[in-house]
């Protein structure tokens, strides 16, 4: 085994909240699968969509016109048995974000708006657990692993929303960015390796490029400022 | 002078990704970035808006460091300087 026999305990006995469960969310999740992840909550409040399989590695084609949720569900529990799964159809907003990450020990952002990312990076910054970030649109994508009292929040790194996506999503790239996400996922509950905390990474996968920035805590954060003055 | 511009993403599609520019003395990181920007319009107008000042969500850099864009019009760009813009992708 490669994390060994406690290794593969802290695995089992983490929960991981996935919030969406689409372009980065397909891959997160099976990665997260058959890491062993002990419990996993992934939320979507959508349908299967022809349009979506190009991308969205967790659907096939019989599954067009079912709730996510309930596919999602299902293969992950073919994928790994061993593991439980809670599938939940419902909105990710301010009424049942504190709910669906209470018993969390981690967030992983699979999400398709930067609205709904905000009251992810809130509830992480109240529970004190990390927020694994992913965007990505046509060819391009950025991830960064927020740990609330240690690094920038989400809202100090990209205080606007960039407009909603008129561009599609290259499969690949969901592939790409997700499994930046699991596999920082992975470090964490191992306490191994260095996160991609206080760095966005920064992926041109037409240029064929990564890159990262470092990025700095605002003082005037919307959503962290004087939360965690004289901690950090 | 000589300064690099460099855009990211979308903006390096439209703009290309890196520019090596002769900027004149004295030019605020604003002016160099749409001088840059100049020659693509839609390049341009996904930088900046209407009013010819940076879209809220575009990230600004210098030298690796983040300075913030409503600060860009009176930052002076140096010798050697490196400036990088990006916008966040928000799709999942
Ligand atoms: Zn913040």
């Amino acid at each position: 085994m490669l994390f060994g026999e406690e290794g593969q305990e802290q695995l089992q006995d983490a929960t991981i909240f996935i919030a969406g469960a689409g372009g980065l969310g397909s891959p997160v999740s099976i990665y997260l699968a058959v890491l062993g992840v002990g419990t996993l909550i992934i939320a979507d409040n959508d349908r299967v969509d022809q349009t979506n399989l190009n991308r969205q590695i967790l659907y096939r084609d019989q599954d067009i016109g079912r709730r996510k949720a309930a596919v999602a569900g299902e293969r992950l529990q073919e994928v790994n048995p061993d593991i439980m799964v809670k599938a939940v159809d419902a909105t990710i907003d301010q009424h049942t974000v504190s709910s669906l990450t209470r018993d969390a020990d981690g967030i992983v952002d699979a999400l398709d708006d930067f609205p709904t990312r905000y009251l992810l990076n809130k509830a992480a910054l109240e529970k004190e657990i990390p927020l694994f970030h992913g965007g990505i649109s046509g060819f391009f994508g950025q991830a960064t692993t927020i740990l609330p009292g240690k690094t920038p929040c989400l809202r100090c790194i990209i205080p606007r929303p960039p407009p909603a996506e008129v561009f599609p999503v290259a499969g690949v790239t969901a592939g790409f960015i997700g499994l930046i996400q699991a596999t920082e996922v992975c470090k964490y509950l191992l306490c191994r390796g260095d996160l991609l905390a206080g760095r966005l990474l920064l992926w041109d996968g037409m240029q064929g490029r990564i890159e990262e920035i470092p990025v700095e805590t605002d003082p005037d954060c919307e959503a962290c400022a004087g939360k965690y003055k004289g901690r950090s | 002078m000589k300064v690099t511009v460099r855009f990211f993403a979308r903006f390096g599609e439209l703009l290309g990704n890196n520019r090596e520019i002769e900027a004149r003395e004295g030019i605020s990181v604003a002016d160099l970035v749409k001088e840059a920007a100049s020659g693509n319009k839609a390049g341009y107008d996904t930088i900046f808006d209407e009013e010819g000042a940076f879209r809220d969500f575009v990230i600004v850099m210098r030298n690796k460091k983040r300075i913030r864009t409503q600060d860009a019009g009176s930052i002076q760009v140096g010798e050697g300087d490196e400036i990088a813009v990006f916008p966040p992708v928000a799709g999942g």
